[in-house]
């Protein structure tokens, strides 16, 4: 039970106890006045005595557990209602933090779906951007490795054209340069000298 | 120039074919000298001294048998010995390179033309390249002939090449085709 309980169970206690004096002094006040006025001081006394007679132990302590129970009833109903308000307010609480958590969580909710929508369109943008560069990345390293394949397969070939009798030669060598003779190029030899004997002629003649 | 007056003052004289290079001429000289010096010894040598007939080769015996010249004779002994420093210093001289060393044959051959159809007293100095393949290198004073098989590859190597991009195709799958004409 919490501070607002005791308060209204002690609001309670002081209502009934001032309901009680209420009476008392509204039937004490009524009674020897209009004998008073009537019959003068006799009654006055014989009214004192009476509510002495009346009003004794037993009668009041009969009104005191009369007052005793109904302020145990009122007590009873006023703790049966702020139980009820109790389990209301907690049920309506309830609600109210489960509505409020609710919407608090839809709201974190939408905002971390807005969080990963954003993440997840600036890694798609990434990715794309990223993947562009790649892409022009390799066309221009194909371009150049295309270049490059090409300048080489030129350098190759230009080699080989230059070296091309080198080549042959070694392999001609490689091949039948043992089972050429000497005799057997003799008449080559002199067909060569004979087409550039005046050459030979001239130089050998006019010469240093 | 030093050709031609070898030529008029040698015009008389044939050399051998066996006599191919220069130092074969100065094996020659130092022969005749010999000869020369013995047959001087013999006409001063007093009676009872030993003589030692020098030893001629026969190269030396080829050139006077050739030359119809007689070594008694002072005289001959002379002009052969003048004329062969003439033909040693001024006669002219081809350098011939070849594949291999050339035989003894080969050489009277080739000698047998060069001094028929370049000069009568052209001397050879043959020198040796492996590199060349076939054929010779012939140098003079003032020019280079190269008759090699590699110079022969490198003249024709326009030819070799065209040959070479009619004949491989390149097909796109990175073989080589046969032209349909090739083709059997």
């Amino acid at each position: 039970m919490n501070t607002w309980g005791v308060i209204v169970i002690l609001a309670g206690l002081a209502a009934a106890t001032g309901a009680f004096v209420y009476l008392a002094l509204k039937l004490n006040g009524s009674g020897p006045k209009g004998k008073k006025q009537t019959s003068g001081n006799t009654y006055i006394d014989a009214a004192e005595q009476d509510v002495e007679h009346i009003f004794n132990d037993e009668f009041r302590e009969e009104l005191r557990n009369r007052g005793r129970l109904h302020f145990e009833k009122i007590i009873g109903e006023n703790a049966m209602f702020l139980q009820q308000d109790l389990r209301l307010t907690t049920s309506q609480l309830n609600e109210y933090l489960k509505s409020e958590i609710t919407r608090k969580l839809q709201e974190e909710f939408v905002k971390y779906e807005e969080s990963i929508t954003d993440a997840k369109e600036l890694a798609i943008e990434s990715l794309t951007k990223t993947q562009q560069a790649i892409e022009q990345q390799r066309k221009m390293m194909g371009q150049q490795l295309a270049q490059e394949i090409a300048n080489e397969k030129t350098r190759v070939v230009k080699r080989f054209e230059d070296n091309m009798a080198d080549i042959i030669n070694h392999y001609v060598l490689a091949a039948v340069g043992n089972q050429i003779d000497l005799n057997d190029q003799l008449e080559y030899i002199l067909s060569e000298l004979e087409e550039n004997k005046k050459d030979i002629v001239e130089d050998i003649t006019h010469g240093s | 120039m030093a050709a031609d007056t070898a030529t008029q003052s040698t015009s008389q004289m044939v050399l051998p074919m066996n006599v191919v290079t220069r130092s074969d001429v100065g094996r020659l000289v130092r022969e005749a000298e010999a000869v020369d010096n013995f047959l001087r010894q013999v006409g001063v040598r007093q009676p009872g001294t030993s003589l030692q007939l020098p030893k001629t080769s026969r190269l030396y015996d080829e050139m006077v048998a050739i030359n119809k010249l007689n070594m008694l004779q002072e005289q001959d002994r002379l002009t052969l010995h003048q004329l062969l420093q003439a033909i040693r210093t001024d006669a002219p001289v081809l350098h011939m390179s070849f594949s291999t060393d050339p035989s003894p044959l080969f050489l009277q051959k080739l000698m047998t033309w060069l001094r028929q159809n370049i000069h009568p007293l052209v001397l050879l100095q043959v020198g040796l390249l492996p590199n060349i393949g076939a054929g010779c290198v012939v140098r003079t004073n003032n020019k280079y002939f190269d008759f090699s098989l590699h110079q022969r590859f490198i003249d024709t190597r326009p030819m070799l090449i065209s040959k070479l991009h009619g004949a491989a195709v390149v097909d796109p799958t990175g073989g080589v085709a046969v032209p349909a004409e090739t083709a059997v």
